[in-house]
């Protein structure tokens, strides 16, 4: 825990720094010497928990996918929880076209009730093409760094290119599950067309 | 110079010029800062134009850490050279992109400030928030504008400016010297018309009348006045031509008429002397009485004759204006009047006298005769006569001062005319026409005579005679 403190410290040091995630990397340099797996892994998932919520920002679902105008938005986690608190801390007190954020956890895919952005863990690779199939045609978000997710029908996927955690999107399986991704996050990102089966 | 001492087209071309260029001035200044202002707003209008688009471009790059698309999304300023630089700041603060990409981080602000665009120092920044729409902000966008458009425009609008306002002056001035033509013209004709009537006393000219308005109907109002006087000066001068000439006659006449009456006088009197002489032994008393009384009257006769004819000869027969000493005029008198002076042992005495340009005889004839009147008019007291002469500034005041029977104040102006007389003949002998022939002296002199007195105090003859050149010296 000590740890993680310094590492958020080290975080919010970047001020300074020319670059937005070169300062992550200073707090990884810094603390190196004493953790480095766990720092490495604490800012990959810090970022990706901001990243997941980003993403809410940044995609239109169908007036179906949400049954009151008050129900919350639901960021899901299925398998293994990789985020620590970084998920639930950026989410908490955010709001989104009016909606509250809520994280939700699963353990399979059959506990999947409302759901609007879902990450998959790479604890769930196994079963990935049973848990698309299931969620075809469902207004989710799919996003996981599971190598293949884009091309096996996912939606998103985070992939670590050095100290970058870039983005491939299929905006076709988003279309087929009725989601409108902003051209702009589409900008950011790697566009991919997954060849047809 | 003040302007109230200029010449009158000099002052209306100044009041115009003045005018139109003050006006023009406030105009120019209001039109640049008007300029300026709105220069000012639209340059920021579109500065935070620009910086919203790209602000909303900007969001999914700051969302997702995309620095290559953040750098390409912020080179789009390059179409706008007057940006000098750009940056998005993440949500915590940090720098996360920044154009240009040459120039370094230490030139960015370390943190953003506050919201929104603001004129600073020479430039123009502005803080953009930058939200995906109605959500979480991301993260900011700054933007550095220099304000080089808006000189360079102001110094177009200067120049534009001053180029109007010169030819607007110079069309004003042409206008303007056009212009006030129609009322200096009137003005200063009337002005050189003034001055012709003055200078060569000249009623005859006329202002040429311009126009109906006041100026017009002033200089017809001063051609009528010109007029009016034109009429009355040849009435006058007729008038005076008339008094002259009918005066001259008179003159004439009278110097004839004593000249002449004379002749005859003389023929009466010699004979009734000779019959007094020669047959006053033949005659009774009562024959002898009658002969006397004749010669009484051709004497007292041939008295007024003289008299009269010193009357007329004081114009007539004057002499040229020459310098006169007056302390031996006044010796002259002394010694003419001798006799008188001894027999009433009368004491003349007197100041130190000037040196006047007169006529010496005319000189003599007046101090003569006033010193006589003071002793005729005399009391039982021994009479003395004090002659006396003071400088003004224009003239030389003689004054003879007797201590004899004196004048009543209602008699001061009578006694100067001709043929008046106070007081019965045998109480003291004389024509009448000294004092006349004294006044017509200094009148010819071009002065005048008065005289001060109190009943029983005696009195003073007073005459004033105007300085020539350089006599103003005792």
């Amino acid at each position: 825990m000590a740890v993680l403190t310094t590492s958020l410290a080290g975080a919010s040091g970047r001020r300074h720094a020319p670059k937005a995630i070169r300062p992550c990397l200073v707090g990884f340099a810094l603390l190196f010497a004493y953790a480095p797996r766990l720092v490495a892994q604490a800012s990959e998932y810090q970022v990706k928990a901001v990243f997941l919520f980003n993403f809410v920002q940044f995609v239109d679902w169908p007036a179906a996918a949400f049954p009151t105008s008050t129900t919350p938005l639901i960021i899901g986690v299925l398998g293994n929880d990789p985020f620590g608190p970084f998920l639930d801390a950026t989410v908490r007190g955010e709001t989104v076209r009016g909606r509250p954020l809520e994280v939700r956890r699963y353990q399979t895919v059959n506990e999947i009730g409302t759901c609007h952005v879902l990450y998959i863990s790479s604890s769930e690779e196994g079963r990935l093409d049973d848990i698309l199939s299931d969620l075809k045609d469902r207004p989710v978000l799919t996003v996981s760094e599971t190598a293949g997710f884009d091309q096996r029908g996912g939606m998103i996927r985070f992939v670590s290119e050095r100290s970058r955690i870039r983005l491939r999107i299929n905006p076709d399986a988003a279309e087929a599950a009725n989601l409108t991704i902003s051209s702009k996050l589409l900008q950011a990102a790697e566009v991919v067309t997954p060849a047809k089966p | 110079m003040r302007l109230r001492d200029q010449p009158i087209r000099q002052k209306l071309m100044a009041i115009l010029l003045l005018t139109t260029g003050g006006t023009l001035v406030l105009a120019c200044a209001a039109l640049l800062a008007y300029q300026f202002w709105t220069f000012r707003q639209t340059t920021l209008k579109q500065l935070s134009t620009l910086g919203n688009v790209i602000a909303a471009n900007s969001t999914a790059s700051l969302a997702f850490q995309n620095e290559r698309d953040a750098r390409e999304i912020l080179a789009a300023f390059r179409a706008d050279p007057h940006i000098l630089a750009a940056g998005l700041y993440a949500k915590d603060g940090t720098l996360f992109s920044h154009y240009p990409a040459d120039l370094p981080v230490t030139a960015f602000p370390a943190a953003p400030g506050r919201d929104g665009y603001r004129f600073e120092h020479a430039e123009l920044v502005g803080f953009e928030p930058v939200t995906q729409v109605g959500n979480a902000r991301l993260g900011t966008l700054y933007v550095e504008s220099d304000l080089k458009a808006i000189y360079s425009t102001l110094q177009l609008t200067g120049a534009v400016v001053a180029l109007v306002m010169g030819a607007s002056l110079l069309v004003a001035y042409l206008l303007s010297s056009a212009l006030q033509r129609t009322i200096s013209q009137p003005l200063l004709a009337l002005a050189e018309t003034a001055r012709v009537v003055s200078d060569r006393q000249d009623y005859s000219v006329r202002a040429p009348a311009l126009g109906k308005d006041e100026l017009g109907l002033l200089t017809d109002a001063f051609n009528q006045m010109l007029g009016r006087i034109e009429d009355q000066d040849r009435v006058l001068r007729q008038n005076v031509a008339e008094v002259e000439r009918s005066n001259k006659e008179l003159e004439q006449f009278a110097y004839v008429a004593s000249h002449d009456l004379q002749e005859p006088l003389r023929m009466v009197s010699s004979f009734t002397e000779l019959l007094e002489r020669r047959y006053g032994d033949k005659l009774d008393e009562k024959g002898r009485k009658f002969v006397r009384y004749a010669v009484d009257g051709a004497i007292r006769m041939q008295r007024l004759i003289n008299d009269l004819l010193d009357f007329s000869r004081v114009s007539t027969r004057g002499k040229a204006m020459q310098p006169v000493d007056m302390g031996q005029v006044l010796d002259t008198v002394r010694l003419n009047l001798s006799v008188s002076l001894k027999e009433s042992g009368a004491v003349v005495t007197n100041d130190p006298l000037p040196t006047v340009t007169a006529d010496e005889t005319q000189m003599v004839q007046l101090l003569q005769n006033l010193v006589g009147n003071a002793i005729k008019f005399r009391t039982a007291d021994r009479p003395h006569i004090h002659v006396s002469a003071q400088a003004t500034a224009t003239e030389w005041v003689f004054a003879v001062r007797d201590n004899g029977i004196g004048i009543a104040p209602e008699y001061f102006e009578r006694i100067f005319v001709i043929f008046q007389r106070l007081h019965a003949r045998g109480e003291y002998p004389g024509t009448g026409i000294g004092l006349a022939v004294c006044r017509r002296i200094v009148e010819r002199h071009g002065g005048r005579i008065w005289v001060a007195s109190v009943p029983g105090q005696g009195a003073t003859f007073s005459f004033a005679l105007p300085h020539h050149n350089g006599e103003q010296a005792l």
